[in-house]
């Protein structure tokens, strides 16, 4: 076991661990957790999409990892297509292996075509929304991100929004229904 | 197993009559199909932040195809509120072949009044006298001056926070101070007076109290909005917050948990129901006894065990148990954007939204294809990430652009009275049994042209008022969702002035069986379309003290 510091990186650690015990069935005892294949793509992918500004990128806090999670249990209507393969087919077997420009011009491209309705792309709006629900609700991008409050204390129905106010991921309504 | 009266049910109904009957010195017991879920003890997920579920509150959608076909359809269904829902690979139901009907259903100790909306409206005599009014249905064998002061009782106990607005089709009622309205509704609710005096728009009368009752043990709301989950400071009205721990106090209340009721126990010779027989958490068949019983778990499974009971139903003398069952008509009548407001926002979780409450078919008859009543609930928020979700883009500047809060919207939810119809109704499916034998119950149901003919005006108004408002409309709908939708399922064991063509009379007292009351949304002859549950309460509590008279005089 790592040795873990505080509190925080422990639950981060222990979140972790349980998304790899889900992701990975576990085989018969002492066998090695096999990566997912896709993991790489997935987490570069989802830092394309969220990059890192001054709070890090979807892909460095694990949601490659819970994108695929989802996708094998078919959150987001997914049943039925592999999702991961057809993301590394549709951007190529060297996607990964392109400089930074052409991955980032490759995935706006794609995204582009989704919005505009292309049905050959259309994919691409359920991994979409399963990176934003990995990282919107990851704890880096649900309170330091954007900011959370779990136990509000007092609604204040009229307040001034000022320019550069963070949203809120504990706004439940707008979650469901923004 | 000796009582002085049995309750079947722990919920919000359940609760109420257990209250009053132990707090007037009845031995009381009540049993409850489902687990025991303790105060404060087992609400598991109350604390849990998104990113301490497998599923980031999403929930295993496979898990959920295979055990949750029907419960993942509710809006409340999450992975944090999953606990609060039954599972439907173990609790079948069947519907008849062009039935579509979402039952949705909590087995628990608290039943559904730890999941429900908490929305809380007092009926008017525009509504008890629908009926006679109408023509559909059979008249209520009670108006409001019979349930008002009762409706006092409840609110002031439960907790309810609204504000009083003097409407004669919603009356006032004991309340707490209301919550207030956002920028947006403060605007919508003005210009929509201005225009159509008789249309008000008011905060939701929401049983999640803004003042605590220190001496009960609840703390006010918190205004996290996560209630479903169950709230450990009691802030909204659930069995555990407040009747299980009055009843609890008298000392007179026994409470079993994993107890199935199958059938209620007849004599001919009295005509008195004798107690129940339940199937325990052992599978062994229990019976108890007791002198008077109240059914209490919910209106269709109050119907299942009294057409279980007897060939052709128990207290069915008048042919018309199972029958004229109802929900109301539900559909998202108008959603909107709301410009102008973006120098505005707000803090904290309102756990309601608005009303607006029926306005047409009072003195003047002017639904347009209708008799009754259409109301909304909605509100106004703001976007946050999840726009993200329709928006093309990746990379530095859609982050930027999702840290932020998002435009004002505004959405509009119809609520359509439901006709009282007699080919709606809940039969027993004997080649069809559940994991106790019992048979499975079957729906038969479906809405007629008057409730789609509401949901139509209350589109077109909804429409007109948000435009009106400055909003700019970019959706809305007229088709009623599945029935179960609005989860106001009731009737099968209507109350009436007549016998021959009901099942319980003005003290929720079934006509054939002098000491068997039915409280719950079994006993409604009509809907209205307000939330049903403060009602049921109301005459749970009405039902309770007529009862107690009656054993002491010794009538029954």
């Amino acid at each position: 076991m790592p040795k873990i510091e505080s509190p925080m990186a422990r639950r981060e650690f222990m979140a972790g661990m349980a998304l790899l015990m889900a992701v990975a069935p576990v085989a018969a005892a002492g066998a090695k957790l096999v990566p997912n294949p896709y993991q790489p793509l997935l987490r570069e992918v989802a830092q394309l999409v969220i990059p890192r500004s001054t709070t890090p990128g979807a892909g460095e806090v694990g949601v490659g990892a819970f994108v695929l999670l989802a996708l094998d249990h078919g959150l987001e209507g997914t049943k039925g297509l592999d999702h991961a393969a057809w993301l590394k087919s549709t951007l190529g077997a060297g996607f990964l292996a392109q400089p930074l420009a052409k991955r980032q011009a490759a995935l706006a491209a794609l995204d582009a075509r989704a919005f505009a309705g292309d049905a050959a792309a259309k994919p691409w709006l359920a991994i979409k929304r399963l990176i934003l629900l990995g990282y919107y609700t990851s704890e880096t991008g649900g309170s330091k991100e954007l900011q959370y409050v779990h136990v509000p204390g007092r609604w204040d129905p009229d307040l001034p929004l000022k320019p550069g106010d963070r949203a809120f991921s504990s706004d439940w309504s707008a979650v469901d229904f923004g | 197993m000796d009582f002085d009266a049995i309750v079947v049910g722990s919920g919000i109904t359940g609760g109420w009559a257990a209250k009053e009957l132990t707090e007037a010195g009845l031995k009381v017991l009540m049993i409850e199909r489902g687990r025991e879920i303790r105060h404060q003890q087992d609400y598991t997920t109350e604390m849990k932040m998104p990113w301490d579920m497998p599923f980031r509150g999403h929930g295993d959608s496979d898990l959920y195809d295979r055990d949750y076909a029907v419960q993942r359809l509710n809006r409340h269904f999450t992975e944090f509120t999953q606990p609060h829902f039954v599972n439907d690979a173990q609790n079948p139901y069947q519907t008849g072949e062009d039935t579509r009907f979402t039952w949705f259903r909590s087995y628990q100790l608290g039943g559904r009044s730890l999941a429900w909306g908490r929305q809380c409206y007092r009926w008017s005599d525009y509504d008890f006298g629908a009926n006679a009014r109408d023509g559909h249905g059979t008249d209520w064998p009670i108006r409001y001056a019979d349930v008002a002061l009762w409706y006092d009782k409840v609110e002031s106990f439960i907790g309810v926070s609204g504000a009083k607005e003097g409407l004669k089709q919603l009356p006032d009622g004991q309340f707490q101070p209301p919550m207030g309205l956002n920028a947006v509704e403060t605007h919508v609710r003005a210009e929509i007076a201005k225009r159509w005096p008789e249309r008000c728009l008011t905060v939701g009368r929401t049983a999640n109290m803004t003042e605590g009752k220190p001496d009960e043990g609840r703390a006010p709301c918190q205004y996290r909005s996560l209630c479903a989950r169950g709230c450990s400071y009691g802030a909204y009205f659930s069995t555990q917050s407040s009747t299980l721990p009055a009843a609890m106090k008298t000392g007179n209340l026994t409470v079993i948990t994993d107890a199935v009721v199958e059938a209620l126990d007849y004599d001919p010779a009295t005509k008195r129901v004798t107690g129940v027989r339940y199937i325990d958490a052992q599978k062994q068949c229990q019976t108890a006894r007791a002198r008077i019983v109240f059914l209490n778990a919910g209106a269709f499974n109050s119907v299942h065990i009294l057409l279980n009971s007897a060939p052709g139903g128990l207290a069915n003398s008048s042919g018309t148990l199972g029958t004229h069952i109802m929900d109301h008509a539900n559909t998202l009548s108008a959603a909107a954007l709301m410009p102008g407001f973006e120098t505005h926002t707000s803090f904290g979780n309102r756990p309601t939204g608005v009303v607006i409450p029926r306005y047409r078919n009072m003195d003047q008859m002017d639904g347009i294809g209708h008799t009754r009543g259409f109301s909304f609930q909605g509100g106004a928020l703001q976007s946050t990430w999840t726009q993200g979700n329709r928006m093309a883009g990746i990379g530095a500047d859609y982050k930027e652009k999702l840290r932020h809060p998002g435009p004002w919207r505004m959405v509009l939810v119809g609520f359509a009275d439901c006709v009282p119809r007699a080919t709606n109704r809940l039969t027993l499916d004997r080649n069809k049994t559940d994991a106790n034998g019992l048979p499975q119950l079957k729906v038969d149901f479906a809405f007629g042209k008057e409730e789609h003919a509401a949901l139509a005006q209350a589109k077109a108004e909804a429409a007109e008022m948000l435009t009106a408002a400055g909003g700019k409309v970019i959706m809305g709908f007229d088709q009623p969702g599945p029935g179960g939708t609005a989860i106001h399922e009731m009737g099968g064991a209507r109350m009436g002035y007549d016998p021959k063509t009901s099942v319980l009379n003005q003290w929720s007292q079934s006509h054939d069986i002098a000491n068997l009351f039915v409280t719950d949304g079994a006993q409604m002859s009509s809907s209205a379309c307000q939330n049903p549950s403060l009602t049921y309460m109301a005459l749970t509590a009405r039902a309770a003290h007529a009862a107690v008279g009656m054993l002491r005089e010794g009538r029954i």
